[in-house]
């Protein structure tokens, strides 16, 4: 038994030290003009990322978010959890199920959703720097990455 | 025409969550119609190692699309995507006449999966504006696809560099989806 969780650590730890966020991007659901691009540092961990968006996001009818990232290690129950907070309340929940990642690949994930309408829309003053996207990824149970980006409208 | 317009045509359909998969020969032009449906730009796409999804969410439903890269090494991963697949999208490139039986050997074993069974099958015949292109009834024999009877399918010309078929394309997932 003792060797059967070895085992399983070690292949949390070669999937953890195998897996790489390489980019995220926002884009306008409409036609995919892109609104932030970012690709630095997202491998650290604990960092948080500065995402700067005009405002004019908030007119768009359906805004995109899009996950690239690669991974080593083959993974069998691939998931994630992508939450929108507001002053750390959630807004959006969002889970998606991949299950299976080959080993060796880089891969994309893309959301679009309908925005509010513009009615129920906070102002960009309001929502300024209180925005947060988390996505946390897992291997069934097992935190792989968690990615934070706050957006400042501009 | 955007993913979240072809979503509202089939709210209608009585599963919740719709998953399409596009599979076929790498180069064949997977990721070039999947960007397509998104109405996104195509000039750098490029081999998928991997796969890429988009998924899309309205008033409570959701459409998964699912672009499987068709590399020969990454091929025997296909099968991990098959669960709960609703169409089976098949990209060929029409021009690619030396690799027209290893396409075809590829679509009749995923046709034989279980888990595909029943699963309606669109083959786009893609990249039509090449000189060597088989036209889509040439390549729907070549391929024989006339003697598939254990499904609906579709056969759809299509040029997904400039656009066009594409939507047709989807006119026919989108019927073949709400007939279930």
């Amino acid at each position: 038994m003792i060797h059967v969780n070895t085992e399983n650590t070690n292949k949390a730890e070669e999937i953890l030290k195998g897996f790489q966020v390489n980019w995220i991007c926002l884009r306008d659901a409409d036609g995919g003009k892109v609104y932030w691009q970012g690709s630095d540092d997202l491998s650290l961990p604990d960092i948080e990322h500065e995402a700067r968006v005009p405002k004019a996001i908030l007119k768009c009818r359906a805004v995109s978010r899009e996950f690239n990232f690669s991974s080593k290690e083959c993974i069998e129950k691939f998931r994630l959890e992508q939450k929108v907070l507001f002053k750390g309340r959630v807004l959006e929940e969002w889970y998606f199920d991949f299950g299976f990642v080959m080993p060796e690949s880089t891969n994309t994930w893309q959301s679009i959703m309908e925005a509010a309408p513009e009615s129920q829309m906070m102002p960009a003053s309001v929502l300024n720097g209180n925005v947060v996207i988390e996505t946390r990824f897992y291997d069934d149970d097992l935190l792989i990455s968690t990615s934070r980006v706050r957006l400042f409208y501009v | 025409m955007g993913l979240l317009s072809i979503l509202r045509k089939l709210r209608a359909a009585p599963e919740k969550d719709l998953r399409l998969l596009l599979l076929g020969l790498d180069n064949a032009g997977k990721t070039t119609i999947l960007k397509i449906l998104a109405s996104e730009d195509i000039t750098q796409i490029t081999p998928t190692a991997g796969f890429n999804i988009k998924s899309v969410i309205s008033d409570g439903f959701k459409l998964n699309v699912w672009d499987i890269g068709g590399q020969r090494k990454i091929r025997p991963y296909w099968k991990n995507y098959f669960e709960n697949t609703d169409v089976l999208i098949y990209v060929v490139d029409s021009s690619d006449r030396k690799r027209l039986e290893e396409t075809g050997l590829e679509l009749y074993e995923l046709l034989a999966d279980d888990k595909l069974e029943n699963v309606p099958l669109l083959v786009y015949a893609n990249k039509q504006d090449l000189p060597e292109a088989l036209t889509a009834s040439d390549l729907a024999q070549a391929l024989g696809l006339p003697t598939i009877k254990d499904r609906a399918w579709q056969i759809q010309a299509c040029t997904a560099s400039q656009g066009s078929g594409v939507r047709e394309g989807m006119e026919w997932v989108c019927k073949s989806i709400k007939k279930k």
